[in-house]
């Protein structure tokens, strides 16, 4: 009497029942055939990536540095190697083993890529090291990317591909970043990321200037009865210097009061875009080496470190600077001034360092 | 895809004059570099420095 006519239909039960078996048993694969589908999607857009900018950096060499022989094998080398980080079983040495790696592969990079074209200058030098090491970057995200998606394919492996689903996003937003920077680094176009050595580079205009480290520039400034030891990268190539043995030698040689330093820092999500802070604290990026070399220096002479930061997304850190952190150069040049005259009294010296890559940033 | 812009980032320098301190946009042009000597001023022919370089997206 309640009973729907439809409920007892054999074929409708069917409708329900396979659906049901169908999912209970194959429900995973169905989920990895979802997924492999934008997994895909990615992978494309990585090889595309990839594949462009080898492309952009052979013709750069081509066109412009007048090669000895056709680069192209060589680079194709350069791409392929890889940097084998030190055991951190034992964690004692370990910063001085990191620093020594990076800087070996640096100087094989370099060494390799001058002799390329012997007559290249400093500025090429530094441009094209970058683009390898963007190609080489691309190269190795797609290579990991596609490493894991075929593994969890191979194997039929949903839970194995969870993670790169959800790490897909923040790696494609860098890979996107890192292919949006190349036209920036072939022209000399100052970064985002150049913010910091831009403030500093005003400030050190017209001063007699010195190489105090490797491919770091260092001007002595007065300033309201201060000494200031203006520090950044030797512009306008395509590098970050070494701030870290710069501030080793300054401090070696100097009584140090405080140290100042201006760089840009990756914002969350919801802050604006060029926004200045300030805090306490050494602010610089990169592998960790230069951070805890500078860390080190101030805890053992007792610096106060302070730092004016300008917030940025990935992509503004790494392409042409955008109008409005561009604009806010000046603010943070006179909120460095003013940052020395809270923090210290006449007769003081102060370290200021501009943090950053300076392409397109003179000194 | 739909909602997908293609973007194109357009480089432009300003230059500041040094004697009458007018600020003049144009486009970039290669080899150009922050605080260097650049074209004369428009308005009173006086020395002009690159002040910034900056890009601005557009939208397709």
């Amino acid at each position: 009497m309640f009973s729907m006519g439809d409920d007892s239909d054999p074929l409708m039960m069917l409708v329900w029942i396979i659906p049901i078996i169908i999912f209970v048993f194959y429900g995973q694969q169905i989920q990895l055939l979802v997924t492999s589908g934008e997994i895909k999607k990615a992978i494309k857009k990585l090889d595309k990536f990839r594949s462009d900018s080898k492309k952009e950096l052979i013709d750069y060499v081509k066109k412009n540095l007048d090669p000895v022989d056709d680069p192209t094998k060589k680079i194709e080398q350069f791409l392929d190697y890889f940097t084998i980080m030190p055991v951190d079983m034992d964690p004692n040495g370990i910063v001085d083993k990191v620093r020594h790696t990076v800087r070996s592969r640096e100087d094989y990079t370099r060494n390799h890529v001058q002799s390329l074209s012997p007559n290249m200058d400093e500025i090429e030098l530094s441009r094209v090291q970058t683009l390898l090491e963007i190609a080489s970057s691309l190269q190795m995200i797609h290579k990991i990317v596609n490493h894991m998606f075929l593994t969890a394919k191979k194997q039929k492996n949903y839970p194995l591909i969870l993670p790169l689903q959800m790490m897909l996003p923040f790696i494609m937003e860098h890979a996107k970043a890192m292919n949006a920077s190349i036209p920036a680094f072939k022209t000399g176009q100052p970064l985002g990321d150049g913010i910091g050595p831009m403030v500093v580079g005003k400030m050190m205009l017209n001063e007699e200037k010195e190489i105090i480290s490797f491919q770091t520039a260092l001007a002595k400034i007065d300033y309201e009865k201060r000494k200031l030891f203006l520090v950044k990268a030797e512009g306008p190539g395509s590098t970050v210097g070494r701030p870290d043995d710069a501030l080793q030698k300054i401090v070696a040689n100097n009584k140090i009061d405080v140290i100042v330093m201006v760089d840009a820092a990756l914002k969350m999500e919801g802050e604006d875009s060029a926004s200045i802070a300030r805090g306490f604290g050494a602010a610089i990026g990169g592998i960790g080496t230069e951070k805890f070399q500078i860390e080190d220096i101030a805890t053992q002479n007792k610096i106060p470190v302070f730092s004016i930061i300008v917030k940025q997304s990935v992509k503004e850190a790494i392409t042409l600077m955008t109008k409005e952190i561009a604009e806010q150069a000046d603010n943070v040049r006179s909120q460095v001034y003013e940052m020395i005259l809270e923090n210290t009294v006449e007769g003081q010296s102060v370290v200021v360092i501009g943090v950053g890559n300076t392409a397109g940033v003179p000194q | 895809m739909i909602f997908s812009k293609d973007e194109i980032i357009l480089a432009y320098t300003v230059e500041k004059c040094l004697k009458c301190e007018k600020l003049n946009r144009r486009d970039f042009c290669e080899g150009d570099v922050l605080f260097n000597s650049s074209l004369k001023c428009t308005f009173c022919d006086g020395t002009t420095v690159i002040e910034k370089i900056y890009g601005e997206t557009l939208q397709k």
